[in-house]
């Protein structure tokens, strides 16, 4: 079953097209890391789902159903922008969230205060920005939600903080929540994610499982004795993403198939074919990149 | 637990399979006995801090290879079979994959397969002097 379904998607703000046709479905108990430069469309994806901004076109359900007010009764959301009233305390917005979510927990709200040394009495606006992050997300863990969603959630955070929000990711997932949640930190994403999904001016440009990308994505280097020239055909073989050509060494970025490919550089008569494993860094690089001209440093 | 699992995310290798080989080698090292129990899924995935359902997949292909059994309820423990063979298989298996990877590395290299030959004596040499089939 699916937590999150978004089928379609399209917004546009005038006539700038922030998200194009996108199809994404997160399974039940999954972690997806959503990937993409800025403004590639993770935010506007993210409100639309949460029915914060209206769809140009296409649908979005969680749980199988359209997003109503009860959904957010076992979904939370942290934005990338604090949402917070910064004339109220932490502890006021403790209290509201008591009041507004059947599910809040306030020994786990403590709990989790405790982890990240806020303070109760100090006002939203005297926070710095890492402990604005602090808050909303303990707000959004003593739900105890269902399905988490969390735009940029290590924002502003220092290395320590951003540790403790992905653990909090890791035992919740361990809980069998749903999270979806776009990163800049890579490194966060590796560990956290057994889904990635890559976003590039509004479009889905690679989606899957993130330990079957690693396993067939590949980068395959000839090496010749002279200026590496690459036949015609080979950058269109099914198999490649891009070629790069640089001097005598030929680079072939391939999706799947990289022993076969391989075996079809060898033909070539190089002086050796290597095959790399491509770190989740080097996959979202090769996904984003634009599409170099083939001639570039060639030759 | 005696065995210590340590992985690399950021590794081109699939974090299921570095989970997979890291069992396999302290199961054949005997740093796991036979009998021996497990973490849990959730504690080692919140242990290693990496995405549950990777430490799941790689429990459930160990169970697949009949290297663990899981129990519902009581959780996964190292198979007791032929323990002393499987070890010695297992330890061949890590042997071969990575004397398979330095050859290819070799190879990538340029060199011959003279070459290679050549330094692969020496170092057999090096580490297993006294013991050559020519001395016993």
């Amino acid at each position: 079953m699916n937590a999150i379904t978004i089928d379609r998607l399209t917004k546009h703000y005038g006539t700038q097209a922030a998200v194009e046709d996108l199809s994404l479905d997160v399974a039940e108990g999954s972690v997806c890391g959503l990937l993409g430069p800025n403004g590639a469309g993770k935010t506007t994806t993210f409100k639309c789902l949460l029915g914060l901004a209206h769809a140009t076109s296409g649908s979005v359900t969680v749980d199988g159903a359209p997003v109503t007010p009860a959904t957010f009764e076992t979904l939370a959301f942290v934005p990338e922008k604090s949402a917070l009233y910064e004339w109220m305390t932490v502890g006021d917005h403790f209290r509201l969230a008591r009041l507004a979510y059947k599910n809040y927990d306030p020994a786990r709200a403590a709990e989790l205060a405790a982890l990240f040394k806020l303070d109760s009495r100090k006002k939203i606006g005297r926070l710095s920005k890492g402990q604005q992050t602090a808050v909303a997300i303990v707000l959004a863990f003593a739900i105890r939600p269902r399905i988490l969603i969390l735009d940029e959630p290590a924002s502003g955070l220092d290395p320590i903080y951003q540790r403790v929000v992905l653990d909090l990711v890791i035992d919740a997932a361990a809980g069998g929540a749903t999270v979806l949640f776009s990163s800049h930190q890579i490194g966060q994403v590796e560990r956290a994610a057994d889904r990635i999904a890559i976003l590039k001016n509004g479009r889905l440009v690679l989606d899957g499982d993130l330990d079957t990308l690693k396993g067939d994505e590949k980068i395959v280097e000839a090496v010749f004795d002279g200026p590496a020239v690459a036949p015609n055909g080979l950058a269109s073989d099914a198999r490649v993403r891009r070629i790069e050509q640089n001097g005598r060494i030929l680079r072939a970025y391939v999706r799947s198939g990289s022993a076969e490919f391989a075996s079809r550089l060898e033909e070539l008569g190089p002086k050796a074919v290597s095959v790399y494993d491509l770190s989740l860094e080097d996959i979202f690089l090769g996904a984003v990149a634009d599409a170099a001209p083939a001639s570039g440093e060639a030759t | 637990m005696s065995a210590v699992f340590t992985v690399d995310p950021r590794s081109g290798v699939p974090l299921y399979l570095q989970l997979i080989e890291q069992v396999k080698r302290a199961v054949a090292l005997g740093t796991l006995a036979a009998g021996e129990q497990l973490p849990t899924v959730k504690a080692l995935a919140v242990d290693l801090t990496v995405n549950p359902n990777t430490v799941a997949r790689a429990y459930r292909e160990l169970e697949r290879d009949r290297v663990i059994e899981t129990s519902p309820g009581r959780g996964s423990f190292v198979r007791s079979g032929d323990g002393a063979l499987d070890g010695r298989r297992a330890i061949e298996d890590i042997g071969a994959s990575v004397l398979g990877g330095a050859v290819r590395e070799a190879r990538s290299l340029g060199l011959e397969r003279e070459a290679v030959s050549k330094i692969f004596e020496r170092a057999l040499e090096r580490w297993y002097a006294g013991s050559s089939p020519e001395d016993t």
